[in-house]
């Protein structure tokens, strides 16, 4: 019976929407860098953490009012201890096991064993009990029991926990961490020489009534201020032979430092593209809208030049040469393979949200068929753009789910045709497009609030603005409207399209958007 | 463009489309392979003398299709040297090679790069736009573009060109106005009123076939 309870209890509360809710509330809340509430959390950390500290550094030689204190031990050491109880809760699903193990059972038919997920459970929290972070946690709390004047010393550990809320501070002990062996060996490089020297100084001083080294631990306080080439100078060595060990000491204190410093600066500098590629995806899972390009060549530059006016453009290409080209010339670059899942998974791209369309522009239309391939399988509603390099590709490239195929030989063929049949006509659209002169062709839609003023074509006054109307596009019918009658009505969602000078048509544009205009 | 044949140098991709799409302007259309071993074959050695076998060279318009920059300008510095009034239209990439080709005495240049880099960039920013245009350049609306030179000015009146309201009394539009020292000026380029219509002016116009017609007729002739 108490079994069942326990199943059927894991199972309400896997199916309960209201509480997985919550609990990824929590968990984002607490542990996933990319949540936005995240970093307002971890500011108010922080705030606690600081006023905790303040209000101990206060107390030692004034009276603190017995509300902060209260405040300090009580409030902010409950806040902690939700806060760790909370980060109990999500680090593991307690609920996932107890139906893993009784879907297990059941499958061979054997009774439900409540003892094995509950080890396994036991098993998982208390290793993250016993992590160092978690650790750090639970001391930061203790100051809560006051009353005990050492334990007060524990608000130090609440310093500790800006580990959790410091972004920077965890990039540079990531960055320390990556040279853990090397700092070892200098760690016990320096224990040795501090021990040797310790002995032999407190050996060479000690019997000497004139040397201010009497203790061992005189000894050794001066062992690591000179090794440390700090050097107080409150207690040092009168003997010859005290005096010998010291420049010992010293050429080892600088061997030491020099060697300290330089390990920091190469561990830094050779993070520091992972650390600029991290700060590069971060960015990037801010931006809004984008547009994806795939592949880096002389095509893409051009695109991405012209589309990065009025969008954010990220390429995503394969060869870090290119890559490097790509940076020189102005765009942001990643170095990742488009025809890998991956890829996006990695560089937290929300192709549903983020991406405006993808165009795949590299000169190989096997490597576009996989592009595309690869994102319609994780997105079927994507726009996908694709050059066509070998029209024989087409179907595959169609098959492949690119919305809209691009073949430059047949445009040159149509730019060829407009050119020897109708040269003038051919420069006009050409101008139209390359926006020369400043002349444009330009879509202006209709909302609510240009229909407040202008209900018909008529109305417009285009004339008046030196702009050519060349049609509406009504979107009700999908349909263009050359040239239409004054006569026909607006909609909300209908597109002007419409030619000038754009200065003129921006002109429009506002008397058009301006309230009351008519 | 009122030559009768054409010549194509280069036989790749582009050769195709370019051929297909100009068959029904030219009576002749020959395509020329670099290092071809029959009479269509031609090298870039400066021998053009086996060409006036082919065509007639002052009544033809050449093609420089050549995937390889250095030697498609090359071969038209070739031609431009031999025939000082041939009219050559040549392929560029980029806009280096664009402006080395006109250099090298192309009379037109296609750049494929940044026109291809347009397309794209309007197909996403303005979609309707490029439908419409596109709708218009391959024909495939009832809508079309052309181009009509004007004979007939006094029925204009001394007007300014901004001044007529076309769409409502010749059910097309015009785009620009080309004059007689071939300066292009689009219909509302400025504020100001410029020019008054006179003959030899070329309107480019966008309409339907049969308004086109009627316009026509009543300004002039289609110019080809």
């Amino acid at each position: 019976m108490f079994k069942r309870l326990i199943v059927d209890w894991a199972y309400f509360l896997n199916t309960s929407d209201a509480y997985q809710k919550k609990k990824l509330f929590f968990y984002n809340l607490l542990e996933n860098s990319n949540y936005k509430y995240k970093k307002y959390f971890d500011l108010f950390m922080i705030i606690l953490i600081f006023i905790s500290v303040v209000i101990l550094v206060r107390e030692v030689k004034s009276h603190v009012d017995d509300s902060l204190l209260f405040f300090n031990n009580y409030i902010i050491s409950i806040i902690f201890f939700i806060e760790y109880m909370l980060r109990l809760w999500v680090i593991s699903s307690v609920t996932k096991v107890i139906i893993e193990q009784s879907e297990y059972d059941a499958m061979l038919g054997n009774e439900f064993q409540v003892l094995k997920p509950i080890k396994e459970i036991t098993k998982v929290k208390v290793k993250y009990m016993l992590s160092v972070k978690a650790i750090i946690d639970l001391l930061a709390i203790i100051p809560f029991f006051h009353q005990l004047r050492l334990l007060r010393m524990f608000i130090l550990f609440r310093v500790f926990k800006l580990f959790r809320y410091a972004k920077s501070i965890q990039t540079f002990t990531s960055v320390i961490a990556a040279k853990k062996f090397e700092f070892l060996t200098l760690l016990v490089f320096a224990s040795i020489i501090v021990f040797v020297s310790s002995v032999l100084i407190y050996v060479m001083e000690a019997n000497n009534p004139d040397s201010p080294i009497d203790t061992l631990f005189e000894a050794l306080y001066w062992s690591i201020v000179t090794i440390s080439t700090v050097g107080y100078g409150d207690i040092t060595p009168t003997t010859e032979a005290g005096r010998t060990v010291a420049m010992f000491v010293i050429v080892a204190g600088i061997a030491v430092f020099s060697f300290t410093t330089s390990l920091i600066v190469t561990a830094f500098t050779e993070k520091l593209d992972e650390i600029k590629d991290l700060k590069l995806i971060d960015d990037i899972a801010k931006i809004k809208e984008f547009y994806l390009i795939c592949g880096y060549e002389n095509l893409s530059k051009e695109v991405a030049k012209k589309l990065s006016i009025n969008n954010k453009v990220i390429i995503l290409e394969e060869d870090p040469l290119k890559v490097e080209q790509a940076t020189k010339d102005g765009f942001v670059a990643l170095n990742h393979d488009p025809g890998s899942i991956d890829s996006y998974k990695k560089l937290r791209i929300n192709v549903g949200t983020q991406v405006k369309a993808i165009l795949c522009l590299s000169h190989s239309d096997v490597e576009n068929v996989y592009t595309a391939l690869t994102v319609r399988s994780f997105n079927k509603d994507v726009f996908i753009l694709s050059i066509l390099i070998n029209k024989i590709n087409r179907n595959k490239l169609n098959f492949a789910g690119v919305n809209e195929l691009f073949y430059e030989k047949k445009l040159v063929g149509v730019i060829a045709k407009e050119f020897v049949g109708q040269p003038v006509a051919f420069e006009a659209i050409h101008a139209l497009r390359s926006n020369y002169n400043g002349i444009d062709m330009q879509e202006i839609i209709i909302n609510d609030r240009v229909l407040e003023s202008f209900v018909t074509v008529g109305q417009l006054e285009n004339k008046r603005y030196r702009v050519v109307l060349l049609g509406v596009y009504k979107k009700s019918k999908k349909r263009f409207f050359f040239n239409p009658f004054d006569s026909i009505v607006l909609e909300v969602g209908d597109y002007l399209l419409v030619i000038g000078n754009g200065q003129f048509i921006d002109e429009f544009s506002n008397y058009l958007h301006k309230k009351g205009s008519k | 463009m009122n030559e009768k044949s054409a010549l194509i140098f280069g036989q790749n991709d582009y050769t195709f489309e370019i051929q297909k799409s100009i068959s029904s302007h030219y009576e002749n259309i020959h395509v020329l392979t670099l290092n071809g071993d029959d009479e269509f074959g031609f090298d870039l050695s400066d021998e053009w003398d086996a060409l006036s076998n082919i065509v007639d060279m002052n009544d033809c318009v050449v093609f420089c299709i050549l995937e390889d920059m250095a030697e498609n300008i090359f071969l038209t510095i070739s031609l431009r040297d031999t025939f000082k009034e041939l009219t050559i239209v040549a392929l560029a990439r980029d806009k280096e090679s664009s402006d080395k080709l006109i250099l090298a005495g192309a009379s037109r240049v296609l750049p494929t790069i940044s026109t291809t880099a347009n397309v794209i960039v309007e197909m996403l920013e303005k979609p309707i736009i490029t439908e419409v245009l596109h709708n218009i350049l391959y024909e495939e609306s009832d809508l079309q573009i052309a181009q009509i030179k004007v004979e007939n000015p006094d029925m204009f009146e001394a007007k300014y060109p901004a001044d007529i309201d076309w769409s409502r009394d010749h059910g097309i539009i015009v785009i620009s106005i080309v004059h007689e020292d071939m300066s292009s000026e689009f219909i509302y380029a400025s504020k100001e009123k410029h020019h008054i219509i006179r003959s030899g002016d070329i309107f480019v116009v966008v309409g339907y076939a049969q308004d086109i017609k009627d316009f026509e007729k009543l300004i002039g002739s289609r110019c080809e």
